[in-house]
């Protein structure tokens, strides 16, 4: 009958009259006992610190601080992963594709997804499992034409894209990371952040910080059309790539490297790819008999 | 994409979890009375919240913890026995500790641990949330997902059983 009262005190919001009321039902008098006691109870200690190191373990692929109790079993868990890898050599299913200098390869994912690698690119993945686990390695650059289906993840030394299906460009090189959306959703994930793309949109992320966020105009990146196409970026980068797609020596002689292009060159005419990089920023090149090239710097 | 309380971020992630694990801890604990099984929910829950940290915005992560360890709970622990351990730490008033007194409050105290062993999981946890974590009705029916109607019914059955079970024994 009095239980308004009752939830009033349980919730901190009786008045000393209301109280005085409720306290004189005995039943009431024993109902406040046993609430008064039970704020005496306590749950068992929780280890704050150790549920965060495992939570943290489990969200993060760094290699972790071994404390002393687990060098002990070091020894062990090598022995497994000799006898794993060995297993691995002689059964492991993963298949690996590269690209050489001046050259590009498209090929086909267990799945149908289609993969065009950019020169000087390495892509592996696991053949066997690919259907339940759709993820490969990247080094390089490659562009994707994703089959609808699971999550699809790109892993790369510099951050990992994840997508369900769509068509997208990855290049990751150095310190260099350039993810571009040419249709549907990516998400790029860095250092623990994660940046959605819709389609259009790229991002670009140097040493670990988002340095450009540009549109895109065309439908597939530039270097499938045997250009390479860069947005603000280092003369190193592009002179890199210059590399690449040639297989050429390129040596720098006074050239500022703080320079920045933004352009594109041809994959088919090393003389006017050299002429579009070069003419912006005011820079002379020569060629000498076996092809190997040095720009120059102003005076 | 640089919103300050992106969950995304180690730094808010982090304080979330400062924030809001001791209380999920206890929640799981009322509800099945097992310190590790607490444990590995809390870390189970936190670590979905991060993979879907893009997803969950800051405002809905708590609810997301609470669902998540509730429906983890109903799929893998619901039928399990559940024994409780609570650690008594009566205070006592000085002018008050005489032994008797003293006796009178420790057999109190376990009478009263059996007699919440006792009581149904939605009694208890309701109960519970209430009186350890000191939580008000409001709060405990946005986590369970209730009326506060409801809360009040299940506080008021879980008294009665407590006070019939206490004087019972």
């Amino acid at each position: 009958m009095n239980d308004k009262l009752l939830h009033k005190y349980l919730n901190n919001e009786i008045s000393p009259e209301e109280l005085q009321q409720l306290k004189d039902s005995e039943v009431y008098r024993d109902y406040l006992k046993i609430a008064e006691a039970a704020k005496n109870l306590e749950t068992p200690a929780y280890h704050n610190e150790r549920v965060w190191q495992k939570i943290r373990s489990a969200t993060h692929n760094k290699p972790k601080v071994i404390s002393l109790q687990w060098k002990s079993l070091l020894k062990y868990a090598a022995v497994v992963a000799v006898i794993i890898s060995a297993l691995l050599f002689f059964n492991t299913g993963i298949e690996t594709v590269e690209a050489g200098i001046a050259e590009q390869k498209s090929f086909t994912l267990p799945d149908q997804s289609e993969v065009v690698l950019n020169a000087d690119s390495k892509i592996s993945y696991n053949e066997k499992k690919w259907n339940k686990n759709r993820s490969l390695n990247l080094e390089g650059e490659a562009y994707f034409n994703v089959a609808k289906g699971k999550t699809f993840k790109v892993e790369t030394s510099l951050g990992t894209v994840t997508v369900l299906g769509t068509r997208f460009n990855v290049l990751s090189r150095q310190n260099y990371f350039h993810v571009s959306c040419y249709e549907g959703i990516v998400t790029v994930n860095f250092d623990n952040i994660n940046i959605q793309l819709t389609e259009g949109n790229s991002v670009i992320i140097e040493a670990g910080k988002v340095v450009a966020q540009p549109f895109i105009s065309v439908s597939q990146p530039g270097w499938m059309f045997q250009e390479s196409t860069f947005e603000n970026s280092s003369i190193r980068l592009v002179l890199d790539e210059l590399k690449r797609q040639y297989n050429i020596q390129v040596t720098l002689k006074n050239v500022d490297e703080s320079l920045r292009f933004t352009g594109a060159f041809t994959h088919n005419n090393l003389e006017s790819a050299l002429k579009t990089i070069c003419l912006p920023l005011q820079l002379n090149y020569s060629i000498d008999d076996q092809g190997n090239v040095t720009v120059y710097g102003q005076q | 994409m640089s919103n300050p309380d992106n969950v995304c971020k180690e730094s808010v992630f982090n304080s979330l979890f400062k924030k809001l694990s001791p209380s999920l801890y206890n929640f799981i604990y009322f509800k099945c009375g097992d310190e590790k099984q607490a444990e590995d929910l809390v870390q189970d829950a936190f670590i979905k919240l991060w993979k879907k940290c893009a997803k969950v915005p800051h405002a809905k992560a708590k609810s997301f913890l609470y669902t998540v360890c509730n429906n983890a709970f109903l799929n893998d622990y619901a039928h399990k026995k559940v024994v409780l351990k609570y650690n008594s730490n009566i205070t006592q008033k000085i002018n008050e500790q005489t032994p008797e007194y003293l006796m009178e409050e420790k057999e109190f105290g376990e009478r009263l641990q059996k007699a919440i062993e006792q009581l149904t999981e939605a009694q208890r946890t309701a109960f519970l949330m209430n009186r350890i974590e000191g939580k008000k009705y409001s709060e405990i029916a946005e986590i369970l997902d209730i009326s506060v109607k409801a809360v009040e019914k299940r506080i008021s059955q879980a008294l009665a059983s407590l006070r019939k079970e206490v004087k019972n024994i």
